[in-house]
């Protein structure tokens, strides 16, 4: 039974899978949009691919997950975070790529790459969903408008409107009050889009802007987004073919490096903390480290409410 | 106050006193008799107050949501100075004998001035510490400060405080500073791995409970532990600085611990600054304050004091070195403009030594830590890959193997 790997992009809208075979090469890869951080949506990405690449899931030697969601899956042997997870997948697929800027569903995430191709520094937006997928998405409901047509309507804006509220909700009030002033749903997706790229600029300048730059993630799809961001960067956005599966594809070919190099258990050890000797080292009597299992992340402390 | 003398007991006595400050300093004046003074943190001294026959305790923030005080102070002071505010007009300082304001920040000087205008009732000392530290006049302008603080108090006590009774008090704190440096030296060196949460335990107690009784737990805590072998403690090292007049939230060092990450050294808060540097217990006591007060921001530098001698990025860079931390996590309190202001600077001389190091931003409203989570990851990760990259690109040289 030939042995393949498998990265699962577990994120709060959409759900990536890439199967790869041992060599690296991409058997399977597939999307599903099934709502906010759905099990449903995972399992259904993971079916699709494993079929597309007729395969079982017993042949997957190694998975690892990534995404809002990433530790919610059980056929899961380990996670990393989208950060590390989109730098590996947008370094495979642009090798010279220096910096990553990946608009994913709940956040925006800026990823400087060093010469070895690893994180060398990122941003993440921290506040809400200013500058995020879900922007985007209030943002068309309000001006009533589908998701999928927002980008190449907005392209064709022409006026400078500016909408300055970096909270989503209040940017929705903004765009009804711009949309009761008689501002087409044109002109006012425009500003929308260029709204996105001011954050990015924000978490940009926060990293500190290097070349080539690579956009992943499902926004990189959108025209506008992108025409709007390297307005507001000065520079050419190099997007990747199918941008949407880079963190599926980096958590796969980390599965690799794993698999191939035996350090799936050393990977694996680190993540299993020994319950029985960090919870005695626990002075906090309410601590519920103690009725952790022996293989389970130790959190000290009173569980959370 | 009897206490369960083992480690979980001990730790048990920390997190009561900790965790409801106010609800122990009470208890304490209700069995003691002893007159409690409120202050902020750092640069208070506590001796003065403890001389005078008095618990000092230093205010903290609370866990509560900030309701009437939201209305007497703007929402973009830091969460120190609004729950301090939104404290006072609840009452709950009504209990305090007398409370004693430094002017560390604009924002505190904020929070200061409505708290006097909510307990009339209460004896509020103002005092102002000169800032600039290395200056000729520096130390007799610290003096004369606390000289200050000595007449309120004589005044609050209506009597005089005894030098000798200062000296003695002095020797008190020094023993519970030692105790305390000790703990960190233990968990730097690794013979003692506490974690993060039981840290921050031992220091908060420190500031609020009586200092005897504090240092006579901290001696068996110490005896305890030095008696169990230590563990091998797996992953990242990491060393947190910054959260400077309020102690991070217990939920996001155990979140950091949680993500596999080991913190092996901290300048958070009052606890190292403070207890860095004893005051010599003998000679004139304010001329000993005056000199622990500019001696201390050599050893662990705060950013409101300026002092030409003084470098912060130096001290964290060595301060890592020291505890071979492997990255650093900055905890920023939200708006805490002393902190926002030396930070770019920390940042490049971090980028400059390609020290790596997250910056994480915390509010007193802080409830949803999945984002703060998902980020101390990638910070770890980053961290371990890198450190794996490296040791194979030099052995790789080593070898000559390419």
């Amino acid at each position: 039974m030939k042995p393949y790997v498998m990265g699962i992009d577990f994120g709060s809208t959409t759900s990536k899978t890439v199967i790869l075979d041992m060599d690296g090469g991409t058997v399977a890869s597939a999307v599903s949009h099934k709502g906010s951080v759905s099990d449903e949506g995972a399992k259904a990405s993971i079916a699709e691919a494993l079929a597309i690449a007729g395969i079982t899931q017993k042949q997957v030697i190694r998975a690892i997950s990534t995404g809002y969601g990433r530790r919610m899956l059980e056929v899961s042997d380990k996670s990393y975070t989208e950060i590390t997870c989109h730098a590996r997948g947008a370094i495979a697929m642009v090798p010279e790529a220096r910096m990553v800027i990946d608009i994913g569903g709940q956040d925006s995430k800026v990823i400087a790459i060093d010469a070895l191709g690893l994180v060398s520094q990122f941003a993440m937006n921290d506040r809400c969903a200013a500058g995020t997928g879900k922007f985007l998405e209030a943002l068309a409901r309000a001006v009533g408008v589908p998701l999928e047509d927002m980008g190449p309507m907005a392209l064709r804006a022409v006026e400078d409107i500016t909408i300055s509220s970096m909270c989503a909700t209040f940017a929705e009030t903004e765009v009804v009050a711009l949309l009761a002033e008689g501002k087409s749903k044109t002109e006012v997706l425009g500003a929308v889009h260029a709204a996105i790229a001011a954050r990015l600029v924000g978490l940009v300048s926060r990293v500190g802007k290097r070349e080539p730059l690579v956009m992943t993630g499902g926004v990189a799809q959108n025209p506008a987004a992108v025409h709007h961001l390297e307005k507001a960067l000065g520079l050419k956005l190099i997007i990747p073919q199918r941008p949407q599966i880079a963190g599926a594809l980096g958590a796969a070919l980390i599965a690799l490096d794993e698999a191939r190099e035996h350090a799936a258990d050393a990977a694996d050890e680190d993540d299993k903390v020994d319950a029985s000797l960090d919870a005695a080292r626990c002075g906090t009597p309410t601590c519920t480290a103690p009725q952790a299992r022996v293989t389970e992340q130790v959190i000290h402390g009173p569980r959370p409410h | 106050m009897s206490v369960d003398s083992s480690v979980q007991g001990i730790f048990a006595a920390f997190e009561a006193a900790a965790e409801n400050p106010l609800a122990s300093s009470r208890a304490w004046k209700a069995a003691n008799g002893t007159p409690v003074v409120g202050s902020f943190p750092m640069h208070f001294p506590g001796e003065l107050a403890h001389a005078a026959g008095c618990l000092p305790v230093i205010l903290q923030e609370n866990h509560e949501p900030i309701t009437v005080g939201h209305g007497m102070i703007y929402p973009f002071y830091c969460g120190y100075t609004r729950s301090v505010v939104d404290q006072a007009c609840k009452g709950d300082f009504d209990f305090l004998d007398a409370i004693m304001f430094g002017d560390h920040c604009v924002q505190v000087l904020g929070a200061a001035d409505v708290v006097r205008a909510k307990l009339p009732n209460t004896r509020v000392h103002f005092y102002q510490l000169i800032s600039s530290m290395s200056d000729p006049w520096s130390h007799s302008r610290a003096r004369e400060t606390f000289a200050g603080l000595k007449e309120g108090l004589e005044e609050m006590i209506g009597r005089t405080i005894d030098n000798d009774a200062i000296r003695a008090s002095i020797r008190l704190f020094n023993r519970n500073r030692q105790l305390l440096r000790k703990l960190y030296d233990m968990r730097r060196s690794g013979t003692s791995p506490l974690t993060a949460r039981q840290m921050q335990l031992a220091v908060k107690s420190s500031m609020v409970m009586d200092k005897a009784a504090h240092s006579a737990l901290l001696e068996r805590l110490i005896e305890r532990l030095e008696a169990t072998a230590a563990t091998r403690q797996r992953g990242v090292r990491v060393y947190l600085s910054g959260h400077f007049c309020q102690a991070p939230k217990l939920g996001i060092l155990d979140l950091i611990e949680s993500c596999g990450g080991i913190v092996v050294d901290d300048d958070l808060y009052h606890g190292q600054r403070y207890i860095s540097t004893d005051v010599d217990d003998a000679g004139d006591p304010l001329d000993a304050l005056a000199k622990w007060y500019l001696e201390r921001n050599l050893k662990v530098p705060c950013p409101t004091r300026v002092d030409q001698n003084a470098d912060w990025e130096t001290y964290l860079l060595g301060a890592m070195a020291k505890s071979k931390a492997d990255g650093m996590i900055v905890l920023m309190a939200k708006f805490c403009e002393p902190h926002m202001y030396y930070y770019p600077e920390i940042k490049e001389a971090f980028e400059a030594k390609d020290v790596p190091h997250l910056l994480i931003e915390t509010e007193h409203e802080t409830t949803a830590l999945e984002g703060i989570r998902t980020r101390v990851e990638a910070f770890l990760e980053m961290v371990k890959r890198q450190t794996i990259a490296k040791a194979a690109a030099a052995a790789r040289l080593e070898t000559g193997v390419v």
